[in-house]
């Protein structure tokens, strides 16, 4: 056992190997207050990679509806639980310190136990198998919402108001995290799971699994998937073809997944940040996922208490009870909400950014614009200026101008009717 | 009394470290020996109830749950195997016994793990580490797997375990139900496209693999698997026969000679307890005698190793041998001082 820095956590943990990071970090930002739950993503994925025989049940790619959806069924609620069980364990509460924070534990420091730390000492990671009834049913609960708590009629008249909706669900969309610190790569005991150097992508090795299933059992987020057909397991490969520039479109830049690029909603930003020896990112304020990560922490890790360092981050949903989010996301999510309820006039123009290639964006820039609108938000004054962000690919060219303002189209009399 | 004790030992972990040091295998205690008899006849390779099997003196072999490394399970169903050997002029037949109160030979669905059982051969003089071998001395391993033997009757797929599933077409496959060697285009199956056994059509129910210490099991090429197996489930009880010829062109693969003795060990798992990998149970290292022990001849040529003369290696690991400990004993009394404590 190493003692690797957990960034996310503000402390080490212990892992199987020593720290080891990669160049660079494939990584991503949803906004989940944007999501439709339309699954073109899940679809996309599915249509791309996990269309044969075998992997019918697998979706790489999947959109749950929260608090009780899941795919597989309840499988936050289950590692949650296995860890709260090791952690009455100890006597001691799992906690969050955010009395001290800085660019080394953003969030503060987490003093309760990881996946790493609560497992049994004859298993490498604390985990389970879900079986085929829990992967079955991948959309289970879709758009239920929390009970209702209105008349008898059924008519609230209230209506629902932020900061917190009293009946409440909200999408969460999944795929494998590429964690800093895998749980499926620390189980392999034939060490057949790998992250790239290159890009940080994990990987199963499909030469090296004996379809053992201990990627499956220590993942917590349920992203290795067993193939009963080949009898090894598989996952979601982070569409590394077109991350490595070679697919056709592509023109030999980083290009996003297809779950990215595919999004009606434009929730998603993927791209690839440089990671220092130590594993902290490289600064680099005007890479839009530094920006949004780093320097505004708007997007935050999810369960970042299960240890792994996971490398999708989210924008919180603004009407769920922050308990939940809380639990969710760690202690980031009230600032987090705070500076989306009211963006600065970067974080504004770095949020059009969002689908706007399918190329990465490595770098942007800003060109300023016109001050346009003028309101209060929570009582303070907000302004929007039409700043114009133009995002440039991996070589340095560019691949998207956008205005804040979205242009409106007026189409004119005589084709009013047409298509 | 004491200071002699303490450079005994000091001595003897001298001479373990340098055994480690140069890799040379800890010759332990052997355990019980099973003896394989001789037949005339073919050898009942798919028959468990043959006759033959009578003229074997049966052994029972104590199992005990793989403690070593992580992955492992504290209790594990197997306790013990009970194993007979016959062999004739070409092949070696080894039947082993175990119960297992369930038939696990399925592998298709997530929760699903086969019962198993394993013999393990070192490939060379001596013994290694009893678990999987270490660096540098390999191990033969012969790996009998249920559902490999449940795929030799029909290859187990999704309608083995969900008969009523349907799919409309699966693209780049031929077939409603399509095999990983049914796809035309094979990068989507691509542990079947990179020729990992797992996947691909068995020639037999036993995979013979080589490994040199933990996490580096690793499967022969698909023309070396050389080990065939029949394994049935009946009465709460698994009855599995391995056969292999005596000798073998392989490399890792190890050979057999009559009236010598080699060594082997067990490991199984039961399914049902979602043991796999190290999650098993093993036995110690047991010796295993073919046929009558050979009378002491003189050294033929053919087992003569091929002269050479010594090289620097093998003549410091005997020198440092004996220098070593010595100077340690010396330092060791030399620190404690010179006077000789009387002898009780």
């Amino acid at each position: 056992m190493a003692d690797v820095y957990n960034w996310q956590l503000g402390r080490t943990i212990p892992y199987p190997y020593p720290e080891a990071h990669p160049q660079k970090q494939f990584a991503a930002v949803f906004n989940i207050n944007r999501c439709i739950g339309c699954q073109t993503c899940t679809g996309a994925c599915k249509a791309t990679w996990t269309f044969s025989r075998g992997q019918e049940y697998m979706w790489w790619n999947n959109v749950e509806s929260k608090p009780y959806g899941g795919y597989p069924q309840h499988w936050d609620i289950k590692i949650l639980e296995m860890l709260d069980a090791a952690q009455q364990k100890t006597g001691k509460p799992a906690q969050w310190d955010t009395t001290q924070t800085d660019a080394k534990k953003p969030y503060g420091t987490y003093n309760g136990l990881t996946i790493f730390e609560a497992n049994d000492p004859t298993q490498q990671a604390l985990g389970y198998i879900p079986n085929d009834a829990e992967w079955r049913a991948p959309n289970f609960y879709e758009d239920t919402s929390t009970a209702y708590k209105g008349d008898n009629l059924g008519i609230s008249t209230e209506g629902a108001s932020l900061p917190e909706h009293q009946t409440w669900f909200f999408y969460l969309q999944r795929l494998c995290n590429h964690c800093t610190y895998p749980g499926c790569l620390a189980a392999c005991p034939r060490k057949a799971v790998y992250k790239r150097p290159e890009d940080g992508i994990v990987l199963i090795d499909q030469s090296r699994c004996r379809g053992y299933k201990k990627c499956v059992e220590a993942c917590p987020y349920k992203k290795s998937m067993f193939r009963g057909t080949t009898r090894t397991s598989e996952k979601c490969v982070a569409c590394y073809p077109r991350v490595e520039g070679n697919d056709p479109l592509s023109e030999g830049v980083p290009m996003e997944t297809r779950c990215m690029a595919v999004c009606p909603g434009k929730i998603r930003m993927n791209g690839l940040v440089d990671i220092a020896q130590d594993g902290s990112w490289v600064e680099s304020p005007q890479h839009p996922l530094y920006h949004l990560v780093k320097v505004e922490k708007i997007a935050l890790p999810l369960y970042p208490q299960l240890g792994t360092e996971p490398n999708i981050y989210y924008i919180p949903p603004r009407w769920a009870p922050r308990a939940y989010l809380h639990q969710m996301f760690g202690p980031g999510v009230d600032q987090a909400l705070e500076r989306y309820a009211a963006p600065s006039r970067e974080t504004l123009a770095v949020l059009q950014l969002f689908r706007a290639s399918q190329k990465m964006v490595f770098r942007y820039e800003i060109q300023e614009g016109p001050l346009v609108h003028e309101m209060q938000i929570k009582g303070k004054p907000w302004q929007m200026y039409n700043d114009t962000v133009i995002g440039f690919d991996s070589k340095g060219r560019e691949i998207a101008r956008l205005p804040v303002v979205e242009p409106i189209h007026e189409r004119p009399k005589e084709r009013l009717n047409s298509i | 009394m004491l200071k002699q004790k303490i450079l005994i030992l000091c001595a003897l972990l001298t001479l373990a470290a340098l055994l480690l040091w140069f890799k040379i295998p800890v010759a332990s205690s052997q355990g019980p020996t099973l003896i394989a008899a001789r037949v005339t006849d073919a050898l009942p390779s798919q028959d468990l109830n043959s006759a033959l099997w009578q003229q074997a003196t049966a052994l029972e072999i104590p199992l005990s749950a793989q403690t070593v490394t992580r992955p492992m399970l504290l209790e594990t169903n197997v306790k013990a195997v009970t194993a007979r050997a016959l062999y004739n002029d070409q092949q070696l037949a080894v039947l082993v016994e175990w119960a297992d109160a369930t038939d696990n030979s399925q592998m298709v669905r997530i929760q699903d793990f086969r019962d198993a059982v394993a013999l393990q051969f070192p490939i060379v003089e001596g013994l290694p580490f009893v678990c999987m071998g270490q660096q540098g001395v390999n191990v033969n391993i012969w790996h009998w797997k249920a559902d490999w033997q449940q795929d030799l009757v029909a290859w187990q797929d999704m309608n083995s375990v969900y008969p009523n599933m349907n799919v409309d077409s699966y693209p780049f496959a031929e077939g409603q139900n399509p095999a990983p060697s049914d796809y035309t285009d094979a990068n989507y199956v691509p542990a079947y496209e990179l020729g990992n056994l797992m996947a691909t059509p068995h020639k037999s129910s036993v995979e013979d693999l080589t490994a040199g210490g933990f996490g580096t099991l690793t499967s022969q090429p698909l023309d070396a698997q050389n080990v065939q197996g029949h394994g049935e489930w009946n009465n709460n009880q698994w009855r599995v026969i391995f056969t292999r010829n005596l000798t073998s062109a392989e490399t890792e693969d190890i050979n057999f000679a009559e009236g010598k003795m080699y060594s082997l060990a067990f490991a199984a798992w039961d399914g049902a307890n979602n043991e796999r990998n190290g999650q098993k149970s093993t036995s110690e290292w047991i010796s295993l005698q073919i046929g009558k022990p050979a009378p002491v001849t003189k050294v033929t040529t053919a087992d003569t190793i091929t002269a050479t003369p010594p090289s620097p290696q093998e003549i410091a690991i005997p020198l440092g041998l004996i220098v070593v400990p010595l100077v340690l004993v010396i330092l060791v009394r030399t620190l404690m001082g010179k006077d000789e404590e009387p002898s009780e």
